[in-house]
């Protein structure tokens, strides 16, 4: 089964940097603290769907770090490189928080056992021993994904909603030919890598009913309402500082 | 500073502490691997944002901005700039002349930045007012998109619910940033709002603000986002 995307990497409109521009940035990035940021400490890449629709399938590449030992907060690029889009974030938890969670927030979070287990959630560039170690605590968590930034149909800037994302849970979902680049381009087998991975289990509890959408699809919808402090003069005329 | 991911003595996220095995684990995979996006985060800006359906509720944010061309930039957005702090939501910045190519109903998801540069509220910690001024005369001009995906400042301990649309502060009364949060943030950075404010009356007015941007505005509603249940299109049973 073909998907009709691999890797779209959309043009963004705009000039190019311009070099005083980027010698600033040189200069603040040399100059401030990146606190949150340096505690990023892992790539996971993985494939994402649309909650509303399986058809669209998305390559995800997550850069993790762990808040403590049962949540990692991660953001989502296209692409691992340098100009890598931001179109996402998730949020992992242990089974443990997640079983805290109200049933009607359970919804918007997913599974990650069968995505650990068919090997198509992996660590580029570290060898299986290793990462499987970190991806037998992942096969038991559960994520929530919000997409902001629709590249898979080549929107060339982030438009729109955000889209909650689904992830897969069982064998057929993901395109084939999206499977196929992913492993040519890091030299990974997924198959060969389920049957290192045939050992793990998942949540203790089984897979929580109201998770994956409780079995249905979501959509984001957007809606106008008045904003509070309600009957303020909005009539007042622009004024600059 | 571990108060920091404290809120009333309940910790968010809740949890138990990383093991010395995670932490090793964590160690080897920073090694091997290259983490090439997240070096390209160049900036650090404070500034604060307001919920565009309830702009009483107002957050001091801290972006780490990455630049992808001179017109567009991404930033992930967190509670606060120490090393414990919360992913909370994700920022585009965008230049005028992007703006203005965006069809209207996606301009109502954008707001303004040319107020919050030239009250002194947005800035570069750490970096002195000059260096980083030809940047914020830049800013000045630009729109942004912030989706917030944790509400910590309602002190949720995980984040729930839908992606929320903020909005920027702005000259007129329901846009104006609670004073107390400005003194606790300059406080912070041994900073006064109040002088770069002054410092700033330099830096151009953009000629002309989309009216559709900020849009509460001009229109008095927010937006929100809601999850709905619907069939998925799908090619294999789910889940």
């Amino acid at each position: 089964m073909e998907g009709v995307n691999v890797s779209t990497h959309p043009e963004i409109p705009g000039e190019p940097t311009q070099t005083s521009t980027a010698l600033l940035e040189k200069a603040t990035a040399a100059i401030q603290g990146f606190g949150p940021v340096n505690k990023i400490h892992q790539h996971l890449c993985a494939f994402h769907f649309y909650g509303h629709d399986m058809t669209r399938q998305v390559e995800a590449h997550h850069f993790c770090g762990h808040q403590n030992e049962e949540f990692r907060q991660c953001l989502i690029y296209d692409r691992p490189d340098d100009d890598g889009r931001l179109i996402g974030l998730e949020y992992l938890v242990s089974e443990e928080l997640f079983l805290t969670l109200p049933d009607e927030e359970k919804r918007f979070w997913h599974s990650h056992e069968f995505e650990v287990k068919s090997g198509v959630l992996f660590m580029p560039g570290v060898p299986g021993p290793i990462q499987r170690q970190d991806l037998e605590k992942v096969a038991k968590t559960y994520g929530k994904v919000f997409h902001f930034w629709q590249v898979d149909r080549g929107d060339t800037l982030p438009l729109g909603i955000p889209q909650v994302m689904m992830a897969l849970t069982r064998e057929g979902q993901l395109y084939q030919n999206l499977a196929r680049d992913v492993e040519r381009r890091y030299n990974v087998s997924f198959e060969k890598e389920s049957e290192n991975r045939a050992y793990m289990t998942g949540p203790a509890h089984g897979i929580h009913p109201m998770a994956n959408g409780g079995g249905r699809g979501l959509q984001t919808v957007l809606r106008e309402v008045e904003c509070k402090p309600v009957g303020v003069d909005h009539s007042a005329a622009r004024v600059f500082v | 500073m571990a108060a920091a991911a404290e809120q009333g003595g309940e910790k968010i996220p809740p949890g138990k502490p990383m093991s010395m095995e995670q932490h090793m684990l964590d160690k080897g995979a920073q090694m091997l691997q290259s983490l090439k996006p997240v070096k390209q985060m160049n900036q650090h800006i404070c500034t604060f944002a307001l919920y565009s359906h309830d702009m009483t509720r107002q957050i001091e944010t801290h972006h780490f901005v990455t630049r992808l061309n001179q017109d567009f930039l991404q930033c992930a957005v967190y509670d606060s700039d120490d090393s414990s702090a919360r992913l909370i939501g994700v920022e585009y910045i965008v230049s005028d002349k992007i703006f203005e190519s965006l069809p209207l109903d996606e301009q109502k998801l954008w707001h303004s930045h040319a107020y919050e540069i030239k009250s002194g509220l947005l800035v570069n910690p750490r970096v002195p007012e000059m260096v980083v001024r030809p940047e914020l005369e830049n800013l000045a001009k630009t729109y942004g998109k912030f989706w917030c995906t944790w509400q910590t400042d309602r002190g949720d301990k995980l984040p729930m619910g839908p992606p929320v649309l903020m909005m920027s502060p702005q000259a007129v009364n329901m846009g104006m940033v609670n004073p107390d949060l400005i003194v606790k943030r300059d406080d912070k950075y041994n900073i006064s709002s109040e002088a770069l404010k002054n410092a700033r009356i330099e830096i151009p007015e953009p000629e002309w603000i989309n009216p559709q941007a900020d849009y509460w505005k001009q229109h008095g509603v927010g937006f929100f986002v809601d999850i709905e249940a619907t069939e998925m299109k799908k090619i294999v049973p789910f889940p």
